[in-house]
């Protein structure tokens, strides 16, 4: 009688049962390909017709950067808000939470002239304690995150104006204002950008080149191309943008984020914890998945993207606006990352989606701006493009699952 | 049978086909709030054995597998349990599982959202240089779908499945996991008969690897034709445990009831008048996959003044039957139903309220307002009523609920006491008021004494009869083949969403009902 079972070993070579299973599963594509290609194909529709309204201008070098640099605040605050969105957390505090850290950051530099660096890393720092702050309110306390947030809104808000008086707190030094007005000159951001494509395709090749020794995936060609060529195509109209002017530092510094959030959402441990708990609570923790310390450190990396947010926010405008600084940012973060096809009910959601989102609004307001719209029509028109992204996305995986 | 008693590897005996425990558990005992559901139980399990867990709702079944399977952590209990030879004290589920045993809970919990080789490896990612293999992840849940012979795409979105491939997927991630004991906590409820003999049929490949495995099940057939031992469980107490083919199904039943049940005498006779309901044909689908067929083909009728009884065990389809009559199924439903000889369609609640209907569901939660006032539950089918423009009689609503309380024998303080202070009990007459006070002729209740002490649920009954005197037609909607027996006329048997037979007069009891809703 055996003692146990004993769970099937793989140790790089696999049994030939499994490679023939496997070998039939053409596909790697994901279920959510379809769906990322129709934002890409509204966004195009999007693009064409502002190339068509506004004589060419929009899509000029020039303007797709300036594109870029209005998208990145909102980027970066939808990065956190897809994360948190994914465990069915909401987090309404972003703008006052950023503006807060801006004040931190004006009031060092400007007021008691501490080295821009060092109050940088102490604005992050505030940042971060606002993350576990409303993080221990929500995992430990138990209050829901809209309530906890909601607060946070209003009194992070509040104590900005407080600290600051209702003041504007500007200049801030001319250090910070460059970097985030400043570029990467267009050869080292050409470099740069390739560099970024040969690192994205070694990590694809790796991955590939594992699945094939283990037997997973026989169209090795195929599966390469498919991978590379959005990328391809990608690096060339990036490059293109870049070759007059360079990159924003600031776009740099989401791209970065992007990434590195990407990263950890898709490909660790952490991440696929993530999922786990927002598609279904009771499975995430029957598997021994600790559900309070992971929505936590959700907080937590929250408040970082406040402070790298705020510190963005406020040295681009070079100064801190206790007021109005980052005001409605937490509506356009959350209807970037629902355009971007994350689910309110949880489980679902890409941070690259959300940037596709955040550049779909971002589009509308750029071209309309270029078209003289007024900003009245601005709003109405992405409110409408919000309810149409969102009941797309609900018809269609209806329909995918029958009903 | 004291925990230290395994005769581990002694046993070198030809006969049995099983010689090695897996789990040996003794003097189990488990105490809640008001009632101890578990009495000084000892049970083992040959490793390799096939156990099939029986009892009544309340028997202690649920409790047992939740202490074999560390949701109750060890020390919350008295008595020590051996898994392999070694003690077996595990503080969580995760522990559990980690050591070996792992519960497959009647509700199967998977993240639909997520691929069937993301919900394989939950939690247990394979990593390479701190990031996650996506490649070694595909591989190892192909390997354990292979090793448990699962035809299924490891790409594939976990909800696009069907239950029971689901419930094998989950099966299939706890072989993967070096498992010892296999729980399943009534697995068959949700599927349908071609979908438990999948099940059933793989469970028999884990004998041959050793894995012992424990199946709840309120179906005789079915533990019959799979298990290799029958354990029988009521109050608290293990009351049979024998080998599967040295018993007879008549034993395990009696051994289930505890007691040969005397006729009752309270049984009202029948003044059935005119038809008040009839349904014919009805036949409802399920509300995710509309291929799954919930009730099939069920008519009946209920004439005024009598009481109906419509009895299944829990997957017969008796529950969804009843919603689907009140149309508060929300899934597709098929049937031609005629209140008081005309036909009607009902398409939801606001229809079936028009018409006379009134529904009580399985869960007082899903009826009762808990942060509002015995005046405003009772008056809620009424303000359903119309457009919602007609002023409120404030004076009468008042005088109605006072009056309905009385005649209900309701015990609060006033009309105005929030509805959480109440007792089961008293929770469940609150919404007989709502249906009287709404004017319903004909009342639906599904399950209406579930959790209600045992004084109470006498007295509900006797309102039934009361109300069923007075001209009201009753169809009760129940697993509580006691309780049917008591207030019944007649009562109509489904299982697996079929009318499987109808019992009346004299052959209307408990062991007859439960013979025909179990038997397959």
């Amino acid at each position: 009688m055996v003692d146990s079972v004993s769970p099937p070993k793989i140790n790089g070579e696999l049994s030939a049962m499994v490679q023939r299973a496997l070998a039939n599963r053409a596909h790697l594509a994901r279920a959510a390909t379809l769906r990322d290609s129709m934002l890409l194909m509204v966004l195009a529709g999007v693009w064409a017709f502002f190339y068509f309204a506004t004589d060419g201008t929009f899509l000029t070098q020039r303007n797709l950067l300036l594109l870029a640099l209005q998208t990145s605040i909102v980027s970066l605050a939808a990065i956190s808000a897809v994360m948190l969105i994914v465990t069915r957390n909401f987090d309404l505090s972003v703008g006052s939470a950023v503006a807060f850290v801006g004040v931190i950051l004006a009031l060092l530099t400007v007021k008691y002239d501490v080295n821009p660096w060092i109050s940088v890393i102490a604005a992050v720092s505030g940042g971060v304690a606002m993350g576990v702050w409303q993080g221990l309110w929500v995992a430990r306390i138990g209050v829901s995150s809209f309530i906890v947030t909601l607060a946070g809104m209003l009194y992070f808000r509040g104590l900005s104006m407080i600290a600051t008086n209702g003041a504007t707190v500007a200049p801030l030094p001319d250090a910070l204002t460059d970097l985030a007005t400043g570029f990467l000159s267009p050869a080292l951001s050409i470099s740069l950008i390739v560099v970024f494509l040969g690192g994205y395709l070694a990590l694809r090749i790796s991955e590939l080149n594992r699945a094939r020794s283990l037997g997973l995936a026989p169209q090795f060609g195929a599966d390469l191309f498919s991978a590379t060529l959005p990328a391809a195509v990608a690096t060339v109209v990036g490059i293109w943008i870049v070759s007059r002017q360079g990159i924003p530092y600031l776009v740099l510094l989401v791209a970065i984020c992007a990434t590195a959030a990407e990263l950890l959402m898709r490909r660790t441990r952490y991440g696929a914890r993530l999922y786990a708990i927002g598609g279904n609570p009771e499975a995430a923790r029957l598997s021994g998945i600790n559900v309070k310390q992971a929505i936590f450190w959700n907080f937590v990396i929250a408040g970082f993207g406040y402070g790298i947010t705020g510190v963005a926010l406020t040295a681009r405008v070079s100064g801190a606006i206790g007021g109005t600084a980052g005001l409605f940012l937490e509506l356009d973060a959350i209807a970037a990352a629902i355009i971007g096809g994350t689910s309110l009910s949880g489980g679902r959601g890409r941070v690259i989606g959300a940037l596709l989102g955040a550049l779909l609004m971002g589009s509308l307001n750029n071209g309309m701006s270029l078209m003289n719209v007024p900003t009245f029509y601005q709003n109405t028109a992405r409110g409408v493009v919000l309810l149409l992204a969102v009941a797309i996305d609900h018809i269609g995986r209806a329909r995918r699952f029958g009903r | 049978m004291t925990g230290d008693v395994a005769p581990a590897g002694s046993a070198q005996d030809a006969d049995r086909p099983f010689s090695k425990w897996a789990m040996v558990a003794g003097h189990l005992t488990k105490s809640f709030p008001g009632v101890r559901a578990l009495d000084d139980v000892s049970v083992s399990i040959y490793a390799g054995e096939i156990a099939a867990l029986l009892g009544q709702n309340g028997a202690g079944k649920s409790t047992l597998i939740q202490v074999m399977s560390g949701f109750h952590p060890a020390g919350s209990y008295s008595g020590r349990i051996e898994l392999g030879g070694n003690d077996y004290r595990p503080a969580d589920t995760a522990a559990a599982e980690q050591a070996g045993v792992v519960l497959v809970p009647q509700e199967v919990s998977v993240v639909s959202q997520m691929s069937v080789a993301e919900n394989i490896c939950l939690n247990a990612e394979p990593t390479r240089w701190g990031f996650v293999d996506v490649s070694l992840r595909l591989a190892k849940a192909q390997a354990a779908l292979l090793d448990f012979e699962l035809d299924v795409d490891p790409h594939r979105e976990m909800g696009s499945l069907d239950l029971a491939t689901q419930q094998l997927i989950v099966i299939a991630r706890a072989l993967s996991k070096n498992l010892k004991l296999l729980i399943l906590d009534e697995p068959t409820a949700a599927l349908t008969e071609r979908e438990s003999l999948r099940l059933f049929d793989r469970i028999r490949t884990l004998r041959a690897r050793g894995v012992a495995s424990i199946f709840v099940s309120h179906r005789l057939s079915e533990v019959f034709s799979i298990s290799d031992r029958i354990i029988v469980m009521r109050d608290g107490h293990i009351r049979g445990d024998h080998v599967t083919n040295e018993v007879s199904r008549a034993d395990v039943v009696a051994e289930m009831l505890g007691h040969a049940r005397v006729e009752t005498q309270s049984r009202p006779a029948r003044r059935a008048g005119d038809a008040a309901l009839e349904v014919r044909r009805l036949t409802v689908f399920d509300e995710s996959a509309e291929h799954r067929v919930k009730v099939d083909g069920l008519s009946l009728a209920v004439a005024k003044g009598e009481v109906v009884g419509l009895y299944g065990l829990l997957g017969s389809g008796c529950v969804e039957a009843a919603l689907a009559i009140y149309g508060a199924w929300r899934g597709v439903v098929d049937a031609e139903i005629a209140v008081l000889g005309d036909p009607v369609s009902v398409a939801g609640p606001p229809q079936a309220i028009a018409l006379g209907l009134g529904l009580m569901a399985q869960d007082r939660r899903d009826c009762l307002i808990q942060d509002q006032s015995i005046l405003d539950n009772m008056m809620m089918a009424t303000i359903a009523k119309g457009i919602g423009l007609q002023s409120l009689d404030i004076a009468e609503r008042r005088r109605l609920a006072i009056s309905l309380m009385k005649t209900l024998r309701i015990k609060a303080e006033s009309v105005d006491a929030e509805m959480r202070t109440l007792s089961g009990g008293n929770q469940q007459k609150v919404q007989i008021g709502r249906w009287l006070a709404a004017g319903a002729q004909i009342l639906i209740l599904v399950d209406p004494t579930r959790g209600v002490d045992v004084g109470a649920r006498g007295e509900i009954n006797r309102i039934w009869s009361r109300l069923s005197e007075n001209g009201h037609a009753i169809l009760i909607a129940s697993s509580d083949a006691e309780e049917l027996v008591d207030v019944c006329h007649r009562v109509i048997v489904m299982r697996n969403g079929r009318k499987v037979g109808e019992l009346s007069g004299a052959t209307l009891n408990e062991k007859e009902l439960l013979r025909m809703a179990a038997d397959g």
